[in-house]
């Protein structure tokens, strides 16, 4: 299976997991679950910046036509996708990226991993939310929310890893 | 011109970000006040066909609760038919109702999609504008409000529910008919607020919130909630009431979509009031 019709499975994949089941999970408290960025993440190295910002957008427009945020979740994506190539390359090795590797948590390490997907998923859930509720003087609850939804995110998405990215390399 | 071309690719990466947000921001605050296509929408039949076998799996969670309230709501009926009362005087005359015209008709929907924990909740029904539902309908369930229609499509429709930020059902406290507009503050799906009390009227605890129903969206005295605590806010001669709704929105499945056959006539007579020229002024 080549690096395209593995994007474009993982792709819808991560479409309905996320309208089908993540956004169906309401625990209240702030606790909003969101894995489609993780999608973002695990684009190729070598992909440019604007193709990125493009499937971002794509990716976003559709989990938003799914839960009707008309543009919220695209434009909380296009931020990411902007972020990637900067973190990339403040955390990257200094004789640049091995192109066959993925950046995923067993080809890169725990430790790369945790902090730039982490920086991205702080970076993408408070736009998200500083959209969405927009009032600052709700910013406490801006915070609130970031961190309640991103902890427990990124743990989701390590998890998911284990999932998708074990069963791939298998075939 | 060269110097222009030499800018554009200078700053592409950052003008082609730019756009894009530009776009999905733009594409949210339009369809956050007035929808104007259902394509971005959960109302379109993509999305809705993929909810509807979701919510074929999922409805079966809270089943019980549902019929068990449906079964409350029959025997609340039943109990208004004439063959389940017991007639005090025998032989009573039927005469044609000329007094009674009917105004309101509802339309029965399921919900197969909602949210509650956002900071703006739409629910998506599986009824559209073939059963006659139109945008700005009232909605509601056998316990309380729900929400105002707010795009509709063949088959679907996507209602703004009461956990979303510029609501404004207007409602009365039951006792002593005081108006407030109904609002929510985005963290709890249990409660809201009602905005415009003036301070110096006494509001008892626990007392009733009905619908008010000037707009002609809703009839009037469809429960909204009790009122659970009231503080005052400082520096305003206001209170901030918060209630408890009536309906649980987190298992809410049968709703009710609310037909007003008046409603043009009252647009009508509403629309021949001169606009306010000062009002305008201020603008």
């Amino acid at each position: 299976m080549n690096n395209l019709t593995k994007n474009i499975i993982r792709f819808f994949v991560f479409v309905l997991l996320q309208t089908l089941i993540f956004n169906q999970l309401e625990i209240g408290y702030g606790f909003h679950l969101m894995v489609h960025p993780l999608f973002i993440m695990l684009l190729p190295f070598e992909m440019g910046v604007i193709s990125l910002m493009g499937l971002a957008f794509l990716l976003g427009i559709i989990i938003d036509i799914f839960s009707n945020t008309y543009g919220l979740h695209a434009s909380s994506l296009v931020m990411m996708a902007y972020f990637r190539p900067i973190l990339f390359k403040f955390y990257g090795p200094r004789e640049g990226y091995d192109p066959l590797k993925e950046p995923n948590v067993f080809d890169m390490g725990n430790r790369w991993f945790t902090y730039v997907f982490g920086i991205l998923l702080l970076i993408h859930h408070f736009w998200y939310f500083l959209v969405e509720i927009f009032q600052f003087n709700q910013f406490l609850f801006i915070l609130q929310k970031t961190i309640f939804s991103a902890v427990p995110s990124f743990l989701i998405c390590l998890l998911l890893q284990s999932f998708l990215i074990k069963k791939s390399k298998a075939k | 011109m060269r110097n222009l071309i030499a800018f554009l690719r200078r700053f592409q990466i950052f003008l082609v970000f730019a756009a894009l947000q530009v776009i999905s921001l733009m594409i949210y605050v339009q369809f956050l006040s007035f929808p104007r296509s259902q394509y971005l929408t959960t109302a379109s039949n993509v999305t809705g066909k993929i909810l509807t076998w979701e919510n074929d799996i999922t409805k079966h969670f809270n089943l019980s609760k549902n019929n068990y309230a449906l079964q409350r709501e029959n025997i609340r009926l039943r109990e208004r038919l004439p063959e389940f009362m017991y007639t005090l005087s025998a032989g009573k005359v039927k005469v044609q109702d000329t007094v009674f015209q009917q105004q309101y008709t509802y339309i029965p929907g399921t919900v197969i999609n909602s949210t509650v924990t956002r900071r703006n909740n739409y629910f998506t029904l599986n009824i559209g504008s073939k059963q006659g539902v139109k945008p700005n309908m009232g909605v509601f369930s056998d316990k309380g409000v729900v929400g105002i229609v707010h795009n509709t499509s063949e088959h679907y429709c996507v209602v703004k529910t009461v956990l979303t930020k510029d609501i404004n059902i207007d409602v009365i406290i039951e006792p002593i008919h005081l108006s407030g507009i109904l609002k929510w503050n985005g963290r709890d799906p249990r409660r809201g607020s009602i905005d415009g009390i003036s301070n110096d009227l006494r509001i008892k605890k626990w007392s009733r919130v009905v619908t008010r129903g000037g707009s002609g969206i809703f009839p009037r005295g469809i429960p909204v909630g009790k009122v659970e605590k009231i503080e005052s806010i400082e520096g305003e001669p206001l209170w901030n009431v918060v209630l408890r709704y009536s309906e649980d929105y987190r298992t809410l499945q049968r709703v009710y979509v609310v037909k007003n056959l008046l409603i043009e006539e009252q647009k009508e007579l509403e629309g021949l009031i001169p606009p306010d020229k000062e009002e305008d002024l201020l603008r």
